[in-house]
């Protein structure tokens, strides 16, 4: 944007403002209250509502603020006599068909609507006609609907386009009649939940929160996701110890994400409440034996005893789910409380060859929404990192990028491309290897693609100007990832910034990588150590190399394939009980903030840690307090050298890990490596044609996700019920087939109890 | 001061006293006697709560948490619940109802608010002013103890008609 700068005069006041600013942007940030529903800054102009009239001299009539740029020498007034009539008047006839439902609607009280009428609108309404009633219904488990409610500002559709790249929801009909519906009734997307976000009113509401609470009721706290690594900031709305509900309003918190969250970050927090949680220690006396209730005093004594008699062979497992705090801990417990180097993160990939040939800086999502040139090599951000997704198609949409995909699934992103390179199943490391060695011209064979493919893309980097990101998925080898991180750097030039982004699967996997410096692979440790401190599953199919080992210990908030093998099984605090940070794929290192008190008897995973190390006799000096945990960090990674909670407060400023390219490193070992790899490729393979089906990894049900009952229901394929006025989730059973009232009692599925009331049922739901 | 005069001082006094007292004998009597007799109350008193039903027994509450926004000492909990069924089968008038609604009479300060507040006039005061308990947890009122239909209410009073005239005290005397 251009910094020149304009005269701009407001209610007589001169400013000087930024060329191309938009006009109520402008208004709003020198104090002129502008009321407003469509305009929503980071969305496509709409100007449906009328609500933001101003007059600008020599301009015939009334001019919506919101669609007007500044230009030099305009005289603006915002407030008159003329302007108010026509805001009242149109606020009125915004109310006309409004149901007075604020009472039982979720968004009383945090609503647009209600907010713009007490400031803007009059408080008698002068029509009498009956109301065109409509009742409230469900678009998707997770999505509810009460149509009268709409005010037709169309954000919802345009944050679904814009940001989603769905096209879900859409305006229908014409005049009067117009509505917002989906197609066939029903919305089979990937269920982000941003059209409830930005919706000023309360026609798109969130169903698992529904009815749950008030929003005055619920204390906020802004904290990161736990689920990607896009370290998306939102806001735990928690009563009474209980969470109700997550959300990135902008009233509540303002990171990086705007408003933007998908489903598992907005919807999927039903874990932390669960019934299922682990409550207290647990021991399992006897191999083969019931793991039996216990007390802390006793599990950290009995552990301690136990891992005493282990002496040197004691290894240590951090999830990367975890927060810096306790991964950081947990290294400190091998090295300095059982003198061990064998520790290792469980991660779905190793991100070491990444940071370790990092030959370019990391790029933030801003940097991508404005960047020239994008080249995605693997990887499935729409599922997997839907931030960087949005940004990527914002980028596209609004910016004009050119997006590049490579990769051997036709995958949903890949419609936005530019130009997508449709290699052979399983042949991205041949690209890598061509893509970082252009001499060999044998590769390409392999690959599936024309050489013309791979020299277009090269001409469109090199035409660039401006920024260009290259960001690859776990999906390639670790010697291709290092390959590629290793070339990147080679693409920068006067006009041109080479960037790089990961896409790690975690929400922490850059920081446990950055905390867990030396970590050896799981693998070797699951393998060569005795006795086992786990914190956070294993994925399931390394579950096995616990069997036969001396001594387990698991921290774990929920029962799960890997508590089988444990010794003693202590409960630790999930993420909105905890303080501490994450660190996400851009490398900033952001709050994560306690919102309720741990449940039942568990405990932050680094003070189990501590408190086992203080019983083996070693003192971290922590005192039990995070910041303290924090200090030790930034004392110790050089990457976090400096930082301090307070500097990390304000979650729309996020500091950025200070990560330094590094010197390029001899690669050959690992060329080599590829090399073989590639050619034991075969040279004709099949290619994948079908797209991947709409959430087909967002909506997989896991120990986290599977306890918010919807997402078994959008595993199962999202059905569409038979009546839409009630809940899914009456009228089907988790595995998404039709709920017979017999089948319901007999299996006794995690329904609320007043549904299982046969009559009920039968009577308002047609059963099959 | 000699003992007569004592003794002229103190008859005097004690005259004095019982004039009051045989004057008022003839007099209209506003001792009640409670609990023998019951009390009349105004019509606009504010006893213990009452939470009301429609005409169907449907509970009036849509649990919109306005009157535990509006009381100024806190007292009122409530938890919101979602019931789907129809009408004829459901507890509440609305689909939206308080699963939970507590009222804590060890704080609450009769002022009112919460009534103002609902939007539904689900919540008025009642006349139940009998509330003394001998442990204070018993103070904790469920819904159980508020609804119109469960609530017992005392015999030992009366409301007064509108066009009757009560005890206040700008009653001359
Ligand atoms: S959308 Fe807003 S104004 Fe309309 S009923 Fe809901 S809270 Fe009230
Ligand atoms: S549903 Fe909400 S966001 Fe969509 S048009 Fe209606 S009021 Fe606007
Ligand atoms: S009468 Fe006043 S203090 Fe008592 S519950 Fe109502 S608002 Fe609260
Ligand atoms: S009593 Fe009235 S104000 Fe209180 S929650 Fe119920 S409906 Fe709302
Ligand atoms: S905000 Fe300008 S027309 Fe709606």
């Amino acid at each position: 944007m251009s910094t020149e700068l304009i005269k701009v005069t407001i209610n007589e006041q001169e400013f000087e403002v930024e060329k191309g600013a938009k006009l109520i942007e402008v208004c709003r940030e020198k104090g002129f209250g502008i009321p407003s529903f469509c305009y929503y800054g980071d969305l496509a102009l709409q100007a449906s509502c009328r609500m933001c009239l101003v007059r600008i001299e020599k301009m015939p009539k009334l001019q919506t603020s919101c669609t007007i740029t500044c230009t030099d020498g305009m005289i603006v007034t915002t407030q008159s006599e003329e302007i108010e009539k026509a805001q009242r008047a149109m606020s009125e006839f915004l109310l006309a068909n409004h149901p007075l439902d604020c009472p039982v609607c979720d968004r009383g009280g945090e609503c647009e609507l209600q907010e713009m009428v007490m400031d803007w609108g009059d408080l008698e309404e002068r029509f009498v006609e009956r109301k065109n009633a409509q009742p409230e219904k469900f678009l998707s488990p997770i999505v509810a609907n009460d149509p009268q409610r709409c005010i037709l500002c169309k954000r919802c559709t345009r944050v679904c386009d814009e940001w989603m790249g769905e096209e879900a929801i859409e305006a229908g009909n014409r005049g009067v009649n117009t509505v917002i519906g989906t197609y066939g009734g029903w919305l089979g997307c990937s269920q982000c939940g941003n059209c409830i976000e930005v919706c000023p009113t309360g026609t798109l509401l969130d169903g698992v929160y529904r009815h749950e609470t008030r929003p005055w009721e619920m204390d906020q706290t802004r904290t990161t996701d736990v689920y990607s690594s896009d370290g998306m900031q939102l806001s735990i709305g928690s009563r009474g110890g209980e969470v109700h509900r997550i959300v990135a309003r902008d009233r509540y918190v303002n990171g990086l994400n705007g408003e933007f969250l998908d489903v598992k970050a907005r919807f999927a927090h039903g874990f932390i409440n669960s019934k299922d949680r682990i409550k207290t220690p647990l021991i399992r006396y006897k191999k083969g034996g019931k793991l039996i209730p216990s007390t802390w005093d006793e599990a950290i004594h009995f552990v301690g005893s136990k891992l005493k008699e282990s002496g040197n062979n004691v290894g240590v497992v951090a999830s990367s789910r975890l927060t810096n705090e306790s991964i950081f801990t947990l290294k400190r417990f091998a090295t300095e409380a059982v003198n061990s180097n064998n520790y290792a993160v469980s991660d779905a990939y190793d991100l070491a060859p990444f940071f370790d040939n990092l030959s370019a800086p990391l790029c933030t999502h801003k940097e991508i929404r404005h960047a020239k040139t994008i080249l995605l090599i693997g990887g499935e951000p729409e599922e997997e990192q839907t931030f960087t997704a949005k940004q990527i198609r914002q980028a596209v949409r609004n910016g004009g990028a050119k997006f590049i995909v490579v990769h051997d699934t036709p995958i949903r992103l890949a419609a936005q491309a530019s130009q997508f390179i449709h290699v052979n199943k399983g042949s991205l490391d041949a690209f890598a290897l061509a893509f970082a060695d252009q001499s060999d011209a044998t590769i390409t064979k392999k690959l599936g693609a024309a050489q013309t493919e791979i020299d277009d893309l090269l001409k469109t980097i090199g035409e660039t100007e401006g920024d260009f990101i290259i960001m690859f998925g776990g999906d390639l080898s670790a010697e291709a990832q290092a390959v590629l991180a290793n070339v990147a750097g080679s693409f920068a030039s006067d006009t041109r910034r080479a960037l790089l982004h990961p896409l790690p699967l975690y929400n922490n996997s850059v920081g446990a990588n950055d905390m867990m410096a030396g970590k050896k692979p799981l693998e070797e440790v699951l393998r060569t150590s005795k006795a086992l401190l786990i914190a956070g599953s294993l994925p399931e199919d390394k579950t096995d190399l616990l069997a036969n080992k001396d001594f387990v210990v698991v921290q774990e908030l929920f029962e799960t394939a890997t508590t089988e093998y444990a010794d003693v099984v202590l409960p630790a605090a999930s993420f909105a009980e905890v303080d501490g940070t994450f660190t996400n794929n851009a490398g900033f290192v952001q709050r994560v903030r306690k919102a309720i008190e741990p449940i039942h008897q568990s405990k932050p995973d680094w003070v189990i840690a501590s408190m086992i190390a203080r019983e083996l006799g070693a003192d971290f000096g922590y005192n039990f307090s995070s910041t303290m945990v924090f200090k030790a960090i930034a004392d110790s990674v050089p990457a976090y050298e400096g930082l301090r909670y307070p500097l990390l407060k304000d979650e729309s400023k996020p500091v950025q890990a200070k990560y330094s390219p590094v010197a390029k490193r001899d690669l050959s070992n690992e060329f080599a490596a590829l090399r073989r790899k590639v050619e034991a490729l075969p040279e004709t393979s099949e290619k994948i044609t079908e797209t991947p089906r709409v959430g087909h990894k967002l909506h997989r049900v896991t120990t986290m996700t599977g306890k918010t009952d919807q997402f078994h229901l959008l595993a199962a394929g999202n059905p569409k019920p038979e009546n839409l006025l009630v809940s899914p989730l009456v009228q089907f059973n988790l595995d998404g087939t039709p709920r017979l009232v017999e089948m319901a009692e007999a299996a006794s599925v995690n329904v609320k109890d007043r549904i299982d009331d046969k009559e009920t049922v039968a009577s308002k739901v047609v059963l099959k | 001061m000699s003992i007569i005069t004592d003794v002229i001082q103190s008859t005097v006094a004690v005259i004095k006293g019982m004039r009051r007292t045989l004057a008022e004998i003839p007099r209209e009597k506003w001792t009640v006697q409670y609990p023998d007799d019951p009390i009349t109350v105004q019509p606009r008193y504010r006893g213990m709560h009452l939470l009301h039903v429609d005409e169907n027994g449907k509970e009036k509450c849509v649990a919109c948490y306005l009157c535990a926004a509006a009381c100024p000492s806190d007292c009122i909990y409530i938890e919101a619940e979602d019931d789907p069924r129809p009408y004829e089968q459901r507890v509440g008038r609305d689909e939206r109802f308080a699963k939970v609604y507590n009222i804590d009479y060890n704080r609450c300060i009769f002022c009112g608010f919460c009534v103002e507040a609902c939007p539904k006039d689900a919540i008025t005061h009642g006349y139940n002013f009998e509330i003394s308990v001998y442990n204070r947890s018993d103070l904790l009122k469920t819904k159980n103890d508020l609804l119109i239909t469960k609530q017992k209410q005392s015999k030992n009073y009366r409301v007064a008609l509108s066009s009757e005239d009560v005890d206040s005290e700008y009653k001359e005397v």
